[in-house]
Formats: C-alpha cells, sequence, structure tokens
C-alpha cells in the first residue's frame, strides 16, 4: 500500500522555532533545533551573535582560548540554511498559544544590507568620526543652510613652527568659468601660490602650490571654482580622498615628525568639505578653530597624519568618545562598526547617534568606498512577523554595575577594572592587544588584587544570590595573567571558593601552584595614591588583623545579573520571573516557562556557567521541540542540487583561479591584476579574473556561471581564510555540478596582504607563490564522496534512574523508539534513597509518575535486571547484545547510546560511620527526619562535618557539588522542626552556588552555626565510640576552640560513580580517573561523549543535582535527536583508506590510532571504518609500507604543493583527471 | 595546510629540501591540547628524527624546528616566524640550493664555452 500524501494529516503545530538571545546557549539550541528538523529564527539585539563567550579571552578549567573553539560555532549558525538569524532586532509581541505561536520582531535599522555586504570592512577604515557629534541645528525643510560662522577662534599651535609639505599633495586648479574674483583664495594661500587681482580670474602657480588646499576651502561653497585634480580616490569621494592622502602621508613619514604640523590642510579640507563645517582654517601660525562651531565629531584629528590635532584643545564643548561596547568602553569606534573581528554576520551597523551622514547630510564618505553598493542610508526600522511553535528565550546577562558600591572606586579609580574589562585587556584582539596594561597609564602592573563578592552573595544590594562563575573566572584570569607576564604577582580576596564544578578544584590547585595567592578575606574599601595611581587595600584577615596592602591594579569580579532589557522581554513574553529577575521554573521541568510554549535556558534561568548553559541550551532545544514533533521537517528549506558531473578519464584538467580585491584588503598591497595573470601562465589554468569581492552573493552566483561557461573542472580562489570562506565555496563548486573536493584556497589576504602592508611587491611575490601552490595542489586532487548510510531511529538508553527515564521518555514523545537498560530490578536508580529535591518537593509522587509514563509507553522498551555486554558498528547504526535475566542475550539495533549509569552516596568508614548509629551521612539523616519527624524534633545538637571524605587525596580528591546545598536544606528541616535545635556545620567552602545562596542565608538567619575549618592547619577533632561524640573545633568568628556534644554526627560524604569501568573499556569511552566518564569537549559539548552517537546524562557525568541532572537529560536527548531525525547521515569525505594490497598487517596504525579505529579484519588486512575515522592523518604518516591514504592530504598533494614552492619546474608525474 | 601535524612524515619533512626550502617550521597545536590528542607529540618526534638525518646528509639540524601555538596566538607566531627567519638568514642558504645554483652556473658557462 502506497501512502498517498494527499490524506497525510496537516500538523497541528508550527515546525519552527523562535530563539530570543543569540549568545552560546541561542546558539547551541538553534543548531540542535535546526539538525534536527525544525526551522529556526534566532533574534539577537545586538548587531552580532556571540554573547558573552564571544567576549572572553580563555574559558576554565581547560584555558581554551574562547573565540577559538567558539567562532566555528559563529560560522555554522550564520550558514546553517535552516536558520535564519534576525541580529539588531527585538522580539514585542508574542501572541497565540504553545504550537502555534506569532511572534513579531522589531528589525532596527542598520543602514547596511546584510545580503550584499561582504564584511571587509573598509567602510569603518575610511569614516573619519570618532566622537558622539553636538550637530549643528538643521534648517526646516525647504530652508537654506546657514553657513555656520565662528565667535570664539583659538589658534593651535605646536612646539614648532609648522612645515609645510608636498607629500602626496594634490594638485588645484581655477575654473575659470565659475571664478568669481573674489580673491578669497589668495588671501588663504599662505604660500604665495595663488595670484589674483581685483575683478580677475585668480591663477594657482603649481610650482610653489604646496597642495594644502586652502585655497580650496577658502573658495565659497556656491562658487566652487576650485577643483582638485590628480588626488587618488577622489572619483570616489573627496573624504575617501582625504583618507588615502592621510595614509600615504603617514607610510611616507614612518612615524617621524610626531605631533609637528605638516600643512598638509586635510584637517581644515575634512572639516570644511567634508563635514560641512568650516571650524578649521590654516593660517600662518597654526591652525585656527572655530571653538564654538566644531561639533566634535573628530574626523580632523583622525585624518591629522601627525597627529598633531588634540580634540579637546580644539572646542569648548564636552567631548564625548564613542567607546566599543564589545571591548567594555576600553577603546573608541567609529559610527559605523563591525560589533567584533569575527562577527556573525559579519556587516556593520550604522550608529544613529553619532553618524554625521544620518544627522546633517553631510560625510557619506563609506557609502562612496562601499564597492558593492551595501551602504544605504534610508533604511528605516521594520517589523515583520514569524509563525512558530515555541520559543526559547536565553537573552543572557549582563555584569553588576560596581558603581554601587562606591568603596572600591570603580569609575573614580581609573586602575580598579571589572573582571570584564580584564577579560578584554587580556584577549589578543583586544584594546590592548593582549598586553596586561594600566587603564590609567599603560604601565604593566605586577601586583594584581581580584575583590571577589561585588555584586553577588550582597544582600544591601539586592544580589543575594552566589554568580557561580567568579570564583573561576577570577583564577582563571590570574592565572592567565601570569602566563602574559610571569612577573605578575595576583591576589584573589574570596569569602569561600566556589570551585564546586567538574575539576574545578584541580583548576584551583594549578593556580595555587603557579603563584596565584588566595586570601579569605572581604576587602572592606580601596584607596588610591593620586600620584602613582597605585590602590591601598584594607581588610581584616583571617586572625582578625587589620590588614592594609598596595596594589598596582585592582579587579572588580562582578556578579552577574538580568538587565533590564531581559526583564522588560520578559514582560513582552508574559514570562514569570523572581525578584532578580531570573526565570521561575519547577525543580523537576527546569527548562519550561511559566507559561506554555516558552523555554528557558542560559544564565537567565540562575546564573552559570558555558558547560551548564550549552547543556541547557540543548535541553530547551529538545523541550520546545518534543511538542512539535508531529511538524518536524515541515518547513525546512531543502537544498536542491544538480547531479555531480563524472569526469571523463583524460579529461584534460580545466583550472580556474579567482584572485579576490577583498575590496582593498588584499589590493591595497597585492597587485592582484598582476597575481591573475601570473596565474594565466600556470600549466592548465585556462581562466583566471580578480572580483571586487570574490565572496559576494552576486559573485558566487558568477561563479557557477563561469564554471559552466569555461568547462572548468578545478578551482583555486586566492583570498582569505579557508578556516571561514572555504565552505562557501567548495558547495559553490558542488553547486555548479563539480566534486567538491576539487578545490584549493589560498590565504592571500591573512597571510600575505595584512602582515605585509609595507612591502607590496614581495607581498605580491609571496601571493603569486601561494596561489601557484593552491593550484598545483589541485591539479593533483582527486574526487570524494560523501558516503551515506541510513540511521536506526532508535535510542539505547542505559541506565535506569531518573536522567535515563527522563531521557527515555522525551525521546519517546520525539518519535524514535527506546531500550531502557537497567542492571537492578527496580527502575530509580539513587533518587529511590531520596526524600526532597533542593526546592523542597517530594520526588516520590515525582518518581512514581515518571516510572508510570516509561512502564506504560510503547515506544520504551525496558529490561530490568538487564546488562548491555557488547555494541558494535558505528553512529546511526549500532548493534548492541543485551544479557538478559534469563542468562540469554538479546540483540537491539540502535541509531544512539546514552550512558546514565549514575551514581550512589559514598560510604567511607570515617568517624564510625556504618558502625554506630550516631553517626550517619546527610541522606540518612534525610530519611530519619521525613520517616520519624517526632523522634527527629527530638534532637537538640547536630553537628554536620562537610567534605568527609571529600577534596582529600585519601578519599575522593573532587568536590561532590551537591554536599553544601544539601547540609543547609536538612538544617533547615530540622528547623523547621525544632527551631531550637542547635546545628553546627562545619566546613571547608560552603559551595551554595546560584539561587542556593538565599538558603544559605536562611540558615544563617535561623541560627545554624557555620563553622569554617582548614584541614591542614585547624582541622577539627572528633571522636565517637557509639555512644557519644565529641567535636573540638576553632571557630574562627570567636577565635576560640569550641567543644560539641552532639546527639548526631551527619557526614557530608559526596558521591561516587557507579561501577561502569566495565562499560567504558566495551564502548571505548574514556572516564577521568574518578570514574565519571570524560565529554567531547569540557565547554561546547558537554553531553557528547568522543566517540560520535554517544551521549551521557546525570551523574554518570558527574556530581549534580536532580534538577541538573533533569535538564542534562533533556539535553542529551536534543543531542540524540540531531542523528536520530535523520533518515540518512552523510560523512566527511576526508578520511584516512588503507590499501589492502600493500598492508603487511604489522598493527602500525592499529597502535598510532589516537582513537582506537583501525582494526585487522577477516581478510587479515588493516581496515579503517570511514564513518569512525576522525580524518587526522596520524596513521598515514606512521604506516611503514605507505598504503594508508587521507583524502585531499595525500603525499601527492603536499609533494606538489612543495614542488612549487620555489617555482622550479619539476615534471609532474601525473596529468590529466 | 593539514588537519594535524601528525600528518607530516619524515620523507615530506625532507622532500621540503629537496624542493629548495632554506628552512622548514613545523606548527602544531599546544602539547597536551593537540585536537587529535597525540598528533602533535608523534609530529615532534618525527622532526627530531629529521634532525640527526640533516646532520648526516651536512644540511644541519638548525635548519628544521617544530613550534607550538594556539589558534589565538598570532603575534607569537609572528615573534616565532621572525626569530627563525633571522636564524635562517644566519645560516645561509642551503647547501642543497647552493650546489644546485653552482650546478646552473657551471652549466651556463659549459654553454657559453660550447
Amino acid at each position: 500500500m502506497t501512502e498517498n500524501p494527499k490524506t497525510k494529516l496537516v500538523p497541528r503545530t508550527t515546525g519552527a522555532v523562535m530563539i530570543v538571545g543569540g549568545g552560546i546557549s541561542g546558539m547551541q539550541s538553534a543548531l540542535d533545533l535546526a539538525n534536527s528538523g525544525f526551522r529556526v529564527y534566532l533574534v539577537e539585539s545586538s548587531p552580532a551573535i556571540g554573547g558573552k563567550m564571544a567576549q572572553l579571552d580563555k574559558t576554565f578549567p581547560t584555558n581554551d582560548c574562547s573565540m577559538c573553539i567558539v567562532s566555528p560555532k559563529l560560522v555554522e549558525v550564520g550558514r546553517h540554511r535552516n536558520i535564519e538569524l534576525l541580529t539588531h532586532s527585538e522580539v514585542v509581541g508574542l501572541e497565540g498559544e504553545a504550537g502555534n505561536f506569532k511572534a513579531r520582531i522589531l528589525q532596527r535599522a542598520r543602514y547596511v544590507d546584510i545580503d550584499k555586504c561582504t564584511g571587509c570592512g573598509l567602510c569603518e577604515i575610511v569614516c573619519p568620526v570618532t566622537q558622539i557629534s553636538h550637530f549643528p541645528e538643521q534648517p526646516e525643510a525647504g530652508q537654506e543652510k546657514k553657513k555656520l560662522r565662528a565667535k570664539d577662534k583659538a589658534l593651535i599651535t605646536g612646539s614648532a613652527p609648522p612645515r609645510p609639505t608636498s607629500l602626496s599633495a594634490w594638485t588645484f586648479r581655477v575654473d575659470e568659468e565659475k571664478c568669481s574674483k573674489c580673491g578669497s583664495c589668495h588671501r588663504a594661500c599662505l604660500h604665495g601660490a595663488v595670484s589674483w587681482q581685483k575683478k580677475e580670474i585668480a591663477a594657482i602657480d603649481q610650482d610653489k602650490c604646496t597642495g594644502c588646499g586652502a585655497c580650496f576651502v577658502a573658495c565659497p561653497e556656491k562658487f566652487q571654482a576650485i577643483t582638485v585634480d590628480n588626488a587618488p580616490d577622489l572619483d570616489l569621494s573627496l573624504g575617501a580622498a582625504i583618507h588615502a592622502r592621510s595614509r600615504e602621508i603617514k607610510k611616507e613619514l614612518k612615524g617621524e615628525g610626531n605631533g609637528v604640523c605638516i600643512r598638509c590642510g586635510l584637517c581644515a579640507m575634512m572639516c570644511t568639505k567634508v563635514m560641512g563645517i568650516g571650524a578649521l582654517a590654516m593660517v600662518s601660525e597654526g591652525i585656527q578653530a572655530g571653538r564654538d562651531i566644531c561639533q566634535v565629531c573628530g574626523a580632523c584629528a583622525s585624518v591629522c597624519p601627525v597627529n598633531f590635532l588634540d580634540v579637546p584643545a580644539l572646542t569648548d564643548k564636552k567631548n564625548r568618545p564613542l567607546f566599543d561596547e564589545f571591548n567594555e568602553g576600553l577603546n573608541v569606534r567609529k559610527p559605523i562598526n563591525i560589533f567584533y573581528p569575527q562577527a556573525v554576520p559579519r556587516v556593520p551597523v550604522i550608529d544613529e547617534q553619532s553618524c554625521v551622514q544620518l544627522n546633517t547630510g553631510a560625510c557619506g564618505t563609506c557609502k562612496t568606498v562601499c564597492g558593492v553598493g551595501a551602504i544605504d542610508y534610508t533604511h528605516v526600522e521594520k517589523e515583520k512577523e514569524i509563525a512558530i511553535g515555541s520559543v526559547i528565550f536565553s537573552p543572557g546577562i549582563e555584569v553588576f554595575n560596581p558603581r554601587q558600591r562606591g568603596e572600591f572606586g570603580y569609575g573614580l579609580y581609573k586602575n580598579v577594572v571589572t573582571s570584564i574589562e580584564f577579560e578584554r585587556l587580556l584577549s589578543a584582539s583586544g584594546p590592548t592587544s593582549g598586553t596586561v596594561a594600566r587603564p590609567g597609564d599603560d604601565k604593566h602592573p605586577k601586583k594584581i588584587a581580584w575583590i571577589q563578592c561585588v555584586g553577588s552573595r550582597d544582600h544591601t544590594c539586592n544580589r543575594d544570590y552566589c554568580s557561580s562563575v567568579c570564583c573561576m573566572y577570577a583564577s582563571k584570569e590570574a592565572y592567565i595573567a601570569r602566563e602574559h607576564d610571569s612577573s605578575i604577582e595576583p591576589t584573589i580576596f574570596y569569602i569561600d571558593m566556589r570551585s564546586f564544578g567538574k575539576n574545578f578544584d584541580t583548576y584551583i590547585t594549578r593556580a595555587k601552584e603557579n603563584k596565584v595567592r588566595y586570601v579569605r578575606a572581604m576587602v572592606s574599601r580601596v584607596f588610591e595614591d593620586p600620584v602613582t595611581g597605585d590602590l591601598e587595600l584594607r581588610y581584616i584577615d583571617e586572625n582578625g588583623d587589620k590588614q592594609s596592602e598596595v596594589f598596582e591594579m585592582v579587579v572588580l569580579s562582578v556578579g552577574i545579573q538580568v538587565s533590564e532589557g531581559s526583564k522588560r522581554l520578559a514582560e513582552t513574553l508574559a514570562i514569570d520571573v523572581d525578584g532578580f529577575g531570573f526565570a521561575v521554573t519547577d525543580g523537576f521541568s527546569p527548562l519550561t516557562a511559566s507559561r506554555p510554549g516558552i523555554f528557558v535556558s542560559g544564565a537567565f534561568n540562575g546564573p552559570k556557567d558555558i558547560p551548564e548553559t550549552v547543556s541547557e541550551a540543548s535541553g530547551a532545544a529538545q523541550a520546545a521541540s518534543v511538542c512539535l514533533a508531529d511538524a518536524r521537517g515541515t518547513l525546512l528549506t531543502e537544498e536542491v542540487l544538480p547531479q555531480e558531473r563524472i569526469a571523463e578519464p583524460g579529461e584534460p584538467l580545466r583550472i580556474g583561479v579567482f584572485v579576490c580585491h577583498c575590496g582593498s584588503n588584499i589590493a591595497s598591497v597585492v597587485d592582484v591584476a598582476a597575481v591573475t595573470e601570473y596565474a594565466k601562465t600556470l600549466p592548465n589554468v585556462v581562466y583566471a579574473t580578480h572580483p571586487l569581492y570574490t565572496c559576494s552573493q552576486d559573485s558566487v552566483e558568477n561563479i557557477k556561471g563561469l564554471i559552466n561557461e569555461h568547462n572548468l573542472n578545478r578551482v583555486v580562489v586566492s583570498a582569505c581564510s579557508p578556516s571561514t570562506h572555504e565552505p562557501l565555496f567548495m558547495s559553490t563548486l558542488r553547486q555548479a555540478g563539480i566534486n567538491k573536493y576539487y578545490f584549493d584556497m589560498a590565504n592571500i589576504r591573512d597571510q600575505c596582504s595584512w602582515v605585509h602592508p609595507l612591502e607590496p611587491q614581495k607581498a605580491t611575490e609571496k601571493a603569486k607563490r601561494l596561489m601557484r601552490m593552491a593550484v598545483a595542489n589541485v591539479s593533483q586532487a582527486e574526487p570524494l564522496s560523501e558516503l551515506e548510510f541510513d540511521v536506526e531511529s532508535s535510542l539505547l538508553v542505559i541506565g535506569g534512574g531518573v536522567a535515563g527515564m527522563t531521557a527515555a521518555v522525551e525521546a519517546a514523545k520525539q518519535g524514535f523508539g527506546v531500550y531502557l537498560v537497567e542492571q537492578q530490578t527496580e527502575l530509580g536508580g539513587q533518587v529511590n534513597n531520596l526524600q526532597r529535591s533542593w526546592d523542597g518537593q517530594d520526588f516520590r509522587p515525582f518518581l512514581s509518575s515518571l516510572k508510570e509514563q516509561v512502564l506504560s509507553n510503547e515506544k520504551i522498551r525496558v529490561l530490568t535486571n538487564s546488562a548491555v555486554v557488547d555494541q558494535s558498528g558505528f553512529v546511526g547504526s549500532f548493534e548492541s547484545e543485551v544479557m538478559t535475566p534469563s542468562g540469554g542475550t538479546r540483540k537491539i539495533e540502535h541509531g544512539a547510546t546514552l550512558i546514565a549509569t549514575g551514581a550512589r552516596e559514598y560510604r567511607p568508614d570515617l568517624y564510625g560511620l556504618n558502625e554506630f548509629d550516631n553517626v550517619v551521612t546527610q541522606t540518612d539523616f534525610e530519611t530519619m527526619i521525613v520517616e520519624d519527624p517526632v523522634r527527629a524534633s527530638s534532637w537538640s545538637n547536630i553537628v554536620m562535618l562537610q567534605c568527609a571524605g571529600s577534596r582529600c587525596s585519601e578519599h575522593l580528591d573532587y568536590c561532590s557539588r551537591i554536599c553544601c546545598n544539601q547540609a543547609v536544606k536538612n538544617s533547615l528541616r530540622l528547623k523547621e522542626l525544632n527551631a531550637d535545635a542547635r546545628i553546627d556545620v562545619l566546613y571547608r567552602d560552603m559551595r551554595c552556588y546560584g539561587l542556593s545562596e538565599l538558603d544559605y542565608r536562611r540558615a544563617r538567619m535561623q541560627g545554624v552555626n557555620f563553622i569554617s575549618f582548614d584541614p591542614e592547619k585547624s582541622a577539627p577533632d572528633i571522636s565517637t565510640d557509639g555512644k557519644t561524640v565529641e567535636v573540638l573545633a576553632y571557630d574562627p568568628s570567636i577565635r576560640m576552640k569550641v567543644s560539641l556534644k552532639p546527639d548526631l554526627l551527619v557526614l557530608s560524604t559526596g558521591i561516587v560513580p557507579r561501577d561502569n569501568e566495565e562499560l567504558a573499556t566495551m564502548l571505548r569511552v574514556p572516564r577521568n580517573k574518578n570514574g565519571f566518564f570524560i565529554e567531547a569537549h569540557a565547554k561546547l559539548r558537554p553531553v557528547d561523549l568522543a566517540s560520535e552517537g554517544i551521549f551521557m546524562a546525570g551523574t554518570a557525568h558527574g556530581p549534580k543535582n536532580v534538577t541538573e541532572t533533569i535538564a542534562q537529560a533533556h539535553a542529551a536527548v536534543a543531542r540524540v535527536a540531531t542523528i536520530l531525525a535523520n533518515k540518512k547521515l552523510k560523512l566527511s569525505g576526508v578520511f584516512s583508506t588503507v590499501h589492502p594490497e600493500n598492508c603487511a598487517v604489522c598493527l602500525t596504525c592499529v597502535r598510532a590510532c589516537p582513537y582506537g579505529i583501525p582494526v585487522i579484519n577477516e581478510e587479515h588486512t588493516a581496515y579503517i571504518n570511514p564513518a569512525l575515522c576522525q580524518g587526522c592523518g596520524i596513521c598515514v604518516a606512521e604506516c611503514p609500507a605507505k598504503t594508508i591514504t587521507l583524502g585531499r592530504f595525500e603525499d601527492r598533494n603536499i609533494n606538489a604543493k612543495l614542488q612549487s614552492y620555489t617555482g622550479v619546474a619539476h615534471a609532474t608525474e601525473e596529468g590529466g583527471v | 595546510m593539514l588537519p594535524c601535524t601528525g600528518r607530516i612524515d619524515e620523507s615530506l619533512l625532507l622532500k621540503a629540501f629537496e624542493n629548495g626550502a632554506d628552512g622548514v617550521m613545523v606548527i602544531g597545536c599546544l602539547e597536551g591540547d593537540c585536537h587529535y590528542v597525540n598528533g602533535n607529540i608523534r609530529a615532534r618526534s618525527r622532526v627530531k628524527r629529521v634532525y640527526s638525518i640533516l646532520e648526516q646528509i651536512r644540511i644541519g639540524p638548525d635548519r628544521i624546528r617544530m613550534y607550538n601555538l594556539s589558534a589565538g596566538e598570532g603575534a607569537k607566531f609572528a615573534a616565532f616566524t621572525n626569530e627563525f627567519v633571522s636564524q635562517i638568514e644566519n645560516l645561509g642558504p642551503s647547501p642543497i640550493n647552493v650546489a644546485r645554483k653552482q650546478a646552473a652556473r657551471e652549466s651556463a658557462q659549459e654553454v657559453q664555452a660550447t
């Protein structure tokens, strides 16, 4: 029976999702959704996506370069066919209900056409404006513009008299027909070059003229009788010509003569002729400035080639520099600005407030230099309506404004900076190019202090919560600062060191070893020494003594908060937020906002770090799509490709070469025409051209046409970086019907014109060489095919705890089959032993409802008392063997695997635990309170010991993350039963991160005693004998020893992973030394394992609470859906292949492969499964028989490049296809 | 450009000299940060092996060097390159190139002589 498409059900929901916020959270959600069959609208208020992560220098705890790991995601989101980016836009309305919403988006005017712009950045380079101007009053419509006349004139003179120059001088000429014989030009000329008599036409003596343009400026606007000849770029505009001349002069002066006016006249021409102000005139002593009419745009100073002009001296008005928001205001930017160098979309926005053209109609220089006509000053904001099924709200956070904590002097003392500012100072692409320099005086500071909890854990400014990330980022910044300059001595002042995440404590240890000093103290005040700019910090140390210490720079570890803008957006979307602005969610459905159909993720859903954000983002993608499962795939745009043309045997090579100008990025240095001509002389090159922008939309279309017209079968593009542009050109080849691997790229911008701007000839030779090597390589290119194979649309879940069950239920709702394998008889895992969640909810009804959903779902097969004993195959097509209770095995076919093997409470034999009744764990204690409240209320004295068997080398050397909250929660519960009970909590650091800080505060308010100890210096003395417990501890707050005799000693023992060694070996997935599985990437792939198609969720990954586990289970299902939602999967064409004829079965490749992929097959030769190969080429290099090849990177490719390197003609062995 | 320095083998490095390179820089990820686990460590040992070969054939081990950099270290890359280039400039052209030039000159003289 065939299905009639007409009878197919129309989906009830809309297969599209709107994501609000384009930070790492929004990007991850977008990719997961778009890769699992949904259309995505990604709405971002700033000009580009990337969010806070793009601003960071490095990320903890791996010190990965933040931009390096986020930029591939930026590119992927930017290029994804099913993600529509709506940047510089805002959501203004949301109507409808879950499944079928209509959202209204306000797209603010960008003034640059996103479709036309190639992101070359020329506009930003030529834009002369650097300030927010005081624009003169504009005439009413129809009225003529009044000429500004200065009343307050100042003379700007330098240390030396002006030295007139004729470097790159322009030539001026009098248009005799236009000349009104007024003599203004004659009077203006300071070199006696203009001759004029009353009632006679002026004339310019070219021999005397220095090209300062004073005559040109002086000639009244209504006549315009003086014209310019011989000025490069004047055909574009005067502004462009001034920019070009300024650059030429700078180049010729080579930085000499700084600060001495050379009377080039560019400032006056800029002010009068481009900006239409006329505040500047050249006089014999220097420059005369009309202080009252100056609009303070900064254009004169920005074109001055000798840095003679200083804007504040030119005017009586306030200077308002235009600060770069991306660099946290540490440097200035232009009104037309690309948000940051790696921005996606790499399209500038024109700032309405500061752009001269938009405000007065003058200037307009950027438009004249744009080679693709992308700039359009007539843009207006537009409203757009989109139909969507769900919404993900992930607006992210901003940092706390430390001006509210005046005692630290931020805003007053220049050398007090925020942590995010410091992050920009560390960044190689930041305002100081990665040198740690004080903003006050550019001095390299040695002693730097970090002050923690500025705007966190602070009731006085309504920031009662812990920001969760500051302890780690401060440690990272201190660590990296020392990496930049090893003479830096960092000190971190903290309350509790909250390094509660996976591998965080190890990082702190490393930081300490790397001479980062930690001082447990709250800094009370900062004083500046006005002479040196150094800063004195005052604090009370752990012994209660007053201390004062001088630092050269202070970094405030500012907390994170929800911005007012995000709060307004939340209101627009009609979702509930708490008193701090964070989303209100339920502990058992952590990603669901109060309004059905809206989901939240990232730091808006409570303070969190990047991996947790990424995890929540995937989780939100899952939650947002599960209710739209019936509409999956209905709104996708599929690419229709022509049949790939198969080359005839012996078909001659026909190579096409495209040498890009990149506006003037390349062409201003490299002679692209010469490179193109040279290309034509190379063997087999049948066509070569040099487009202005090779990557612009029309140019890419053009390439397709040229491929067909000239019957090209290989293409070389000499342009920018392959890491950003290669995918674009490769898909262009494929769209033109030729194999996309018949391509190579030479990077003549980043690696040539940008590095050698002062050596154009050598740069041109280098560009030729790079291009020649690419031509040689492409001559050797082989067509590669990307394997496609079927996907088995079911999931194997190993472990039936909360993580496994949640994942099973969600995957089934997504429409996938699920096998749930649990070792025990009963589902539920560790939560079977727990009573209440951190937010006070009872686990029992939750757990039984979850079990019911699992057992009643016909798509889920539950196999209890069973274990997975073997797995083979690869992503999309695994086969596993499951040992069933009968002792037999059962074969299961599935497309993906999810490990949710969980963890249990650690029970060390410490202080008589497992032996005496009055020594219990936190879990035991909780059970006792719930099961026998009468008995519990009789206890009058409880001591809790934190880190009992955690964070030490003898037991667990990691932090279990949940114990501090558990202790606080149980203390509060006991206080509910018996407010008079005395509870003492002995702790090292109270790690009540995020909003649980509120509970910690509540516990302190209710009289729970928190006594800190240092295990090395002041470990409490505890003795137990079965009858009594005696505790002797030093309480630093009263600086005395206290003796306690509690009814119960409660140990916070931490959690350990379940036995998973065999499973890990069988699945070939790595675990860390503590037995937790290692994620594929600590930051950006938190639930993926290194082997494709295998994922994890819950405590198998690391200690976490139930809410976090549920979020992660959702995340894992989202990642699974990106595989299972496809009928077929496509693999990269670049993989290693063993050619069996020469294989000696020496096992070298088997040993060398870092992923353990090569195997010896039944034919007794090595075999590499292309679906598993990662394409690194290590085996290729190691193989002694040289019988392994890696597509695109074969010896003959590399040899061809090497041979063509010197241009020494070596006959190539092969020609033709 | 290669997927990983682990793809480089000794013969390719020597081929570069054969084709007229005066010096060869191999640049991989930072040790411990290899995108492919340990490719850069393998490359390092291969470069070391090439040292001794270069020594034997009198080209000299100073003409090849392995550097480790992260993608964010443009300035460091430039510094390394300048350092290496000046090292090679001090060494002068590779003996292979000297010999080749010599041979070319001789054959040119021969042509003139005939």
